[in-house]
């Protein structure tokens, strides 16, 4: 049979913002899938050399827009890092609280945009948009704003938690609950989409590990690799953390480690809040002169919703001289011929839906 | 850890067969008088991490390939080529990632010229 | 009063001069684009507001009470959009086949009767003909996308092919075995069959082929694979531009509009409702009409579209073989 090869995208309604997917088909089957990407490539690297310590995290926040708060902890931690500041412990606490709140969120909105490319009309899309906000609503009443945090200083955030808080968020998370339950009732009964996850796009453990693909993926493909476990940071260790693990390495296990890791990060909430003690939680000042880190050279690891993010700087006075960061979701997509190849072009978008691309982090 | 340039494939290789099967990262720094590039590799069943640095002159910025032994490396040395302009030795690359135009500056050197006006597509081939 | 209003067209239809007949016809003919224009547009603006209860949201509320207005000010805006000319299309083709499209699809329409009295013709084997042109759709369908040039229209015009072809055996079963019932294949015959009981209730195992291949027929949700708007962004119609584009839309409720009557004829007692309450057989057949179309949008607001392999499959491994299964059931129990 011939060859066809077709274009999908950058303008095209599941390419999660503007990836181009240059495909061969054979009659059906996939032959080979190949990403074009940096479409949005904004030199966020580059860009950091220029700005101060504190200057740049509203830029790196808008690497991942689905989870900015994420990436804004990640940043500020490697600059904690170079600095040798040290995290109160009450912002260690409220941190965790905040990075799981935003993981909920974020995993939320991915399982929605999953089903609305295997072709459901936005019912599950819109749930998951719904229930996103209430956790948005959250954080906003946390941080003060809804979308783009910019809530981390050095040693701290900039407010702490406002009174009732807990209350609040306790109550909401209970509702939560209850429609994960109710996502798990509607998804998993129903056959369709049993059948378009179930054995589709399978990348073994091998592969995966060979692969270097993170987060929820690998995890889904049998690998016991978590951050906040196998390297933990902040307050994980006292908070009885396990990583879900899932060994079918298909799409549906990719959704479902999504619902599992929902389901442990409001058990996390839950006991963060239960654990957390008084005390204070604000960080440093934003013009703070900072001691000299010429040629310090940090590495911090962070577990965001999507994966595993590496930021490895080394240090300037008062910047960054070079700031790289492994973006999770670069590395995932670069797996994405491997899961496709061989299946079905419908299937292509399933696994493209199941991996969860932003591509503002892809492209930086 | 740092590596010499020459003595990096067999270090990767006897590392691979150490139990280091995960690549983290390929990234580069331009220290201004020479470049650094820097591999993170992790065994994830000892949950070891390493880090590899190997430094080059700036006119003369090649580094050898590990695609054979992670498949990881694909993406990560063509952004380097890129962007760092550190030509990859053993294996070929089709086009360019993120970048659109080859032969420009590679943009995340120190050298880069900021204020370069905007290119169009007209500019550099 | 009111029968002599019912028996006006008919009465023009059965006279013997040609001219009374041609009346008649174009009378008949805009009374049924009035009903049918209605009921696709109650229906479009239904399920929107369906599909919006269903994610939480209003649907449109802005245009008119409810929003009722908020369709026509989309087709107001979609005819007043640019119509752009292809490079690659074909363009004569192009243009011819979605207009030829909403004629094959009114024509069939138009051969149904929507009531005893009214109806354009009442021909012994109707039934077979409006499947005859409903087979004709795929053709028409495939010409339409094919000359677009376009590779994501060439993907759908080939499943859409594949789909509507392996569900007519089924469906084409299904109506044998309600020949077997009706004794014939004409249409008012097999309304009148349908009293005291309706097919509904005679064959259900034909009521959910006929159903599921009346999906399929309509490509909806879960076989919407000729729009398949996460992969093929708009599937066949991802070239067609502004007022062809509205045509197309026409088009898709006009089918269900066709759908839709079709089930309530065959299964649902057409026209025939409580002899108690006195309303004309035309609301009847309205009102099933609509709760059949109202079942089909729930069934969109909550379905996963089904792959064209497994489509295929289902077809022909389990409609095929049911449908034999249906036709042996009914001849064994009510003929023999």
């Amino acid at each position: 049979m011939t060859i066809t090869r077709i274009n999908i995208g950058p303008v095209h309604p599941s390419t999660h913002g503007v990836l181009r997917l240059v495909v061969d088909i054979e009659g059906d089957t996939i032959v080979k899938v190949e990403p074009h990407i940096g479409y949005l490539h904004r030199g966020v690297e580059k860009l950091a050399e220029t700005r101060m310590y504190m200057q740049i995290p509203p830029y790196t926040e808008k690497l991942d827009y689905v989870a900015p708060m994420s990436y804004d902890d990640a940043y500020v931690a490697a600059v904690e890092a170079a600095l040798g500041v040290d995290v109160k412990e009450r912002a260690q606490y409220v941190r965790v609280i905040l990075l799981e709140l935003q993981r909920i969120a974020s995993h939320l909105f991915g399982i929605g945009a999953m089903c609305n490319d295997m072709g459901q009309m936005f019912t599950v899309f819109m749930w998951g948009f719904k229930d996103r906000d209430i956790v948005l609503k959250l954080l906003e009443d946390a941080t003060g704003s809804r979308m783009f945090y910019v809530n981390m200083r050095l040693g701290g955030l900039v407010r702490d938690l406002p009174p009732g808080f807990e209350d609040e968020a306790l109550e909401k998370l209970d509702y939560i609950d209850r429609r994960i339950k109710e996502y798990e009732s509607y998804l998993e009964k129903n056959s369709i989409f049993m059948e378009r996850t179930k054995g589709i796009g399978v990348l073994d453990t091998e592969a995966a590990i060979n692969l270097g693909i993170t987060g929820p993926p690998l995890r889904a493909s049998g690998v016991d690799y978590d951050v906040r476990k196998n390297n933990p940071y902040y307050v994980y260790e006292k908070l009885h953390f396990s990583p879900m693990v899932l060994y079918s390495s298909d799409n549906f296990a990719r959704y479902k480690i999504k619902i599992m890791e929902i389901k442990e990060s409001i058990r996390l909430v839950r006991e963060a809040f239960r654990l957390m003690p008084e005390g204070d939680a604000l960080g440093m000042p934003v013009k703070l002169r900072s001691p000299d880190t010429k040629n310090r050279i940090v590495r911090v690891s962070r577990e965001l919703p999507r994966g595993e993010c590496v930021m490895y700087m080394v240090g300037d006075q008062q910047k960054p001289y070079r700031l790289s960061i492994r973006s999770p979701n670069f590395i995932n997509l670069a797996a994405l011929d491997e899961m496709s190849r061989g299946g079905r072009i419908a299937d292509l978008f399933a696994t493209m839906g199941s991996l969860d691309l932003v591509m503002g982090c892809v492209d930086r | 850890m740092k590596v010499e340039r020459e003595k990096f494939s067999e270090t990767v290789d006897k590392m691979r067969k150490e139990g280091f099967d995960y690549l983290v990262k390929i990234t580069a720094v331009d220290y201004g008088d020479h470049l650094e590039a820097v591999y993170m590799l992790r065994s994830i069943a000892g949950n070891k991490d390493e880090t590899l640095e190997v430094q080059m002159p700036e006119d003369d910025a090649w580094m050898p390939t590990i695609i054979h032994l992670y498949k990881a490396a694909d993406w990560y040395e063509r952004e380097m080529h890129e962007m760092f302009g550190i030509s990859i030795k053993g294996r070929r690359m089709d086009r360019l990632l993120l970048e659109k135009w080859d032969g420009i500056d590679p943009p995340f050197r120190k050298t880069f010229v900021w204020d370069t006006p905007y290119r169009t597509d007209e500019g550099k081939k | 009063m009111t029968d002599e209003i019912a028996n006006f067209i008919p009465s023009l239809l059965a006279s013997p001069s040609l001219l009374y007949n041609v009346i008649g016809l174009v009378i008949y003919a805009v009374v049924v684009a009035i009903i049918f224009s209605l009921f696709s547009y109650v229906m479009g603006w239904l399920e929107r507001k369906i599909i919006a209860k269903a994610q939480y949201r209003h649907g449109p509320t802005y245009v008119g009470k409810w929003g009722i207005f908020q369709n026509l000010a989309d087709l107001v805006k979609l005819l007043s959009k640019e119509e752009i000319e292809l490079d690659n299309a074909d363009r004569l083709l192009f243009m011819a086949g979605i207009p030829l499209l909403v004629a094959a699809a009114i024509f069939t329409i138009f051969l149904l009767p929507l009531s005893p009295t009214m109806q354009a013709t009442n021909l012994s084997f109707g039934i077979l003909l409006v499947f005859v042109i409903i087979a004709f759709t795929p053709i028409l369908l495939f010409i339409a996308a094919f000359s677009s040039g376009n590779k994501f229209a060439d993907i759908s015009a080939q499943r859409s092919v594949l789909i509507l072809f392996s569900y007519e055996i089924p469906m084409i079963l299904v109506i044998a075995a309600i020949a077997l019932l009706a004794k014939g294949y004409n249409i008012q015959d097999i309304v009148g069959a349908q009293s005291p009981y309706y097919f509904a209730v005679l064959m259900p195992l034909g009521l959910v082929i006929m159903f599921i291949g009346m999906l399929a027929e309509l490509e909806r949700h879960p076989f919407d694979l000729r729009e398949a708007d996460s992969e093929l962004i708009a599937g066949w119609l991802t070239d067609v531009s502004a007022p062809y584009y509205a045509l197309a839309l026409f088009l898709d409720y006009a089918r269900v509009f066709m759908g839709s009557v079709l089930m309530a004829i065959l299964f649902f007692g057409g026209w025939l409702g409580p002899p108690m309450i006195p309303l004309p057989g035309l609301f009847w057949l309205i009102l099933k009409a609509f709760l059949i179309g109202i079942f089909i949008i729930f069934i969109r607001a909550t379905a996963f579209r089904m792959r064209i392999d497994r489509v295929l499959r289902f077809g022909w491994s389990w409609l095929v073989p049911l449908s034999i299964i249906n036709l042996i059931i009914t001849y064994i129990i009510f003929v023999r």
